[in-house]
């Protein structure tokens, strides 16, 4: 809501407003971001497995080698060749087909599970932190009582009414993922909480919820990527867990663990088919961990010299621009 | 129009055209018999003071003697477990305890505040254009052009180079923090400026500067100010008339000037005695003498 004041000025009744971003485009710190990631090892390595999975997904929206549903019985568990680059398993179908389809559904899952942890996690740290401090220890008391319940056995629960599903999937570790985010992230958060400058953005008029998301999370950001980061990975793992419990995954949909699962069975007799299923899962999950690492380092701007140089060039440019205008 | 009466234009600009008109009156703030209780501990008792347009108050207090708790009951900001009784009357607007809404309204626009600490109230992750900038986000609906001529020509007043818009509060010094504190403080053209011990952070040369600079935004504003020290000398420099308070009262008022020659309360006799000794480098026995 906006008033008009006698010079024709507009002024605001409320403190409400769209949130405060930087003032550097989006778009010249992703590109910092990105070239800081590229100059890491980790990142590096991180960067190029990331941009293999999505490109390797979208791809098999459209291609894969075989149909997944075609068989040769008379070549199952076939060796690696030229028809078959990573063999067959027990049906005849191809594992490169099975894997590239399933390297979207754990994308779809790892996407989720970080959506439901993240908007769990801080949910619950909002709550930790709030200024009621009965409301405030309440949520400590739950979050812990909570935390304690292992993601199978929440699975398990979610399965009994409404089946193996990749939602059940994503549910399970949405939540205890989100509660350990928590547990993690609040003592962080306590100390932005009961700092001097979130009192002085307070003493600005800044509301209690943008207090929280433009003042307290931001200064979280370190442990939230790294937490984020890896709740993306362990959702891969247990995806592979719950599927071969027969919670996860339903039967006939692609995914890495659904792979590990038909190949598994015959790991004495047929190593080579778990390799390659367990060669992903590996690669993905360390390259999920390093992402978080990456991320913690480059774009935080306290962290990254890089990012406030650009910070400093815009405004001298744009202070210059707006002079000379 | 050139650059210089372009800044001139903007500089009128940010202080008088869109302060916001709430006060019907000569009167900022009215404070009657405020009590603050925390825990069955009496923070504030019967507190009452007045400050008007265009007025400089000091308020001085020996260490935890309720300076910085008066602070937080006039802008709405003490612990939900305060008990707060009184009334507190801001730009003609009566707030009740509890009415965070009511408060959160005036903060920043009205009212703004300068820290103790500069380098603890600047949020580490926001640039200098980003901290002084929130105050005009959030009052005033201003396009990003707007927003951004008003925070480079703040800066200039308070004497930070454009080239510093960028930087981040631990690449600055203590005494250009606490500029960047006075600048968020004095964005939104308030009519009244609490500055809860802005200088007790600095060093002897940088305080002086910042209490000149603050004063004289402060006086070219045509705002009012509390300003909230336990240093009588700093006291002396920025204020024209001051109360001294002590375990939450009230104690005495008066013209600092006057106060600082001849305090009447044994508290604040030791107070000034203090600063003599301490601050002004004069033996107050020897000058009684």
């Amino acid at each position: 809501m906006t008033a008009v004041s006698d010079d024709g000025k507009r002024f605001k009744r409320s403190g409400r407003d769209r949130h405060a971003t930087g003032n550097v485009p989006l778009r010249m710190r992703f590109g910092v971001i990105m070239r800081s990631m590229w100059q890491q090892s980790g990142g590096r390595f991180a960067l190029i497995v990331m941009a293999c999975w999505i490109a390797v997904s979208l791809l098999s929206l459209f291609w894969t080698p075989y149909p997944l549903l075609q068989t040769d019985g008379g070549h199952a568990w076939a060796s690696p060749s030229a028809a078959h680059p990573l063999g067959t398993d027990g049906v005849g179908a191809d594992v490169l087909s099975w894997l590239m389809a399933g390297s979207r559904t754990n994308l779809v899952i790892a996407l989720l599970t970080m959506l439901v942890s993240a908007m769990i996690g801080l949910a619950c740290t909002a709550v930790m932190v709030s200024g009621r401090r009965a409301l405030a220890s309440a949520g400590v008391v739950v979050v812990d009582a909570l935390i304690a319940i292992p993601t199978v056995l929440l699975a398990l629960l979610f399965a009994v009414p409404f089946g193996a599903s990749i939602a059940v999937i994503v549910a399970a570790c949405g939540m205890t993922y989100g509660l350990n985010m928590a547990r993690i992230v609040k003592p962080s958060a306590s100390l932005a909480a009961r700092s001097a400058y979130v009192q002085a953005a307070r003493a600005m008029g800044v509301s209690a919820w943008r207090v929280f998301f433009t003042h307290i999370v931001p200064s979280t950001f370190p442990v939230l990527a790294v937490q984020l980061s890896m709740s993306a990975g362990t959702s891969i793992l247990a995806e592979a867990g719950l599927t071969y419990l027969g919670v996860g995954v339903p039967s006939g949909v692609p995914s890495w663990g659904h792979t590990l699962t038909t190949s598994v069975r015959l790991i004495s007799v047929y190593p080579l088919t778990v390799l390659w299923p367990g060669l992903t899962v590996t690669l993905v999950v360390t390259a999920l961990y390093l992402l978080g690492d990456a991320i913690r380092d480059c774009a935080d701007p306290l962290a990254n010299v890089e990012l406030r140089k650009l910070a400093a060039t815009v405004s001298r440019q744009t202070h210059n621009t707006g002079v000379d205008a | 129009m050139n650059r210089t009466d372009m800044k001139d234009a903007m500089a009128q600009d940010v202080d008088v055209a869109t302060r916001p008109q709430l006060a019907t009156s000569g009167e900022i703030l009215r404070v009657r018999d405020l009590s603050v209780q925390i825990a069955d501990k009496t923070v504030l008792d019967d507190v009452t003071l007045d400050i008007g347009a265009s007025e400089r108050v000091g308020l001085i207090g020996a260490s935890g003697s309720g300076k910085s708790m008066l602070v937080k009951a006039i802008t709405g900001l003490l612990p939900r477990a305060a008990r707060v009784g009184g009334d507190i009357t801001m730009g003609g607007t009566r707030l009740q305890a509890g009415d965070d809404a009511a408060f959160a309204a005036l903060r920043g626009r009205y009212v703004g505040l300068v820290f103790q600490n500069p380098g603890a109230a600047l949020n580490p992750v926001l640039s200098v254009e980003q901290q002084v900038c929130l105050p005009l986000r959030l009052h005033y609906d201003l396009d990003a052009g707007e927003r951004r001529d008003r925070v480079m020509t703040m800066l200039e007043r308070v004497g930070l180079p454009a080239s510093l818009a960028g930087s981040y509060p631990h690449e600055l010094s203590g005494g250009q923090q606490q500029r960047v504190g006075i600048a968020t403080a004095l964005i939104t053209s308030p009519r009244l400026i609490i500055a809860d011990e802005p200088t007790t952070a600095l060093d002897a040369i940088v305080q002086r500067s910042i209490i000149d600079l603050l004063v004289s935004l402060v006086e070219s504003a045509g705002a009012s100010m509390l300003f909230i020290t336990h240093d009588f000398a700093v006291l002396s420099r920025a204020t024209t008339r001051c109360m001294v308070i002590d375990r939450g009262r009230i104690i005495e008022t008066g013209d600092t000037a006057a106060l600082l020659h001849d305090p009447r309360q044994p508290q604040t006799r030791l107070l000034v005695n203090a600063a003599k000794t301490l601050t002004l480098n004069v033996n107050p026995e020897h000058h009684h003498a």
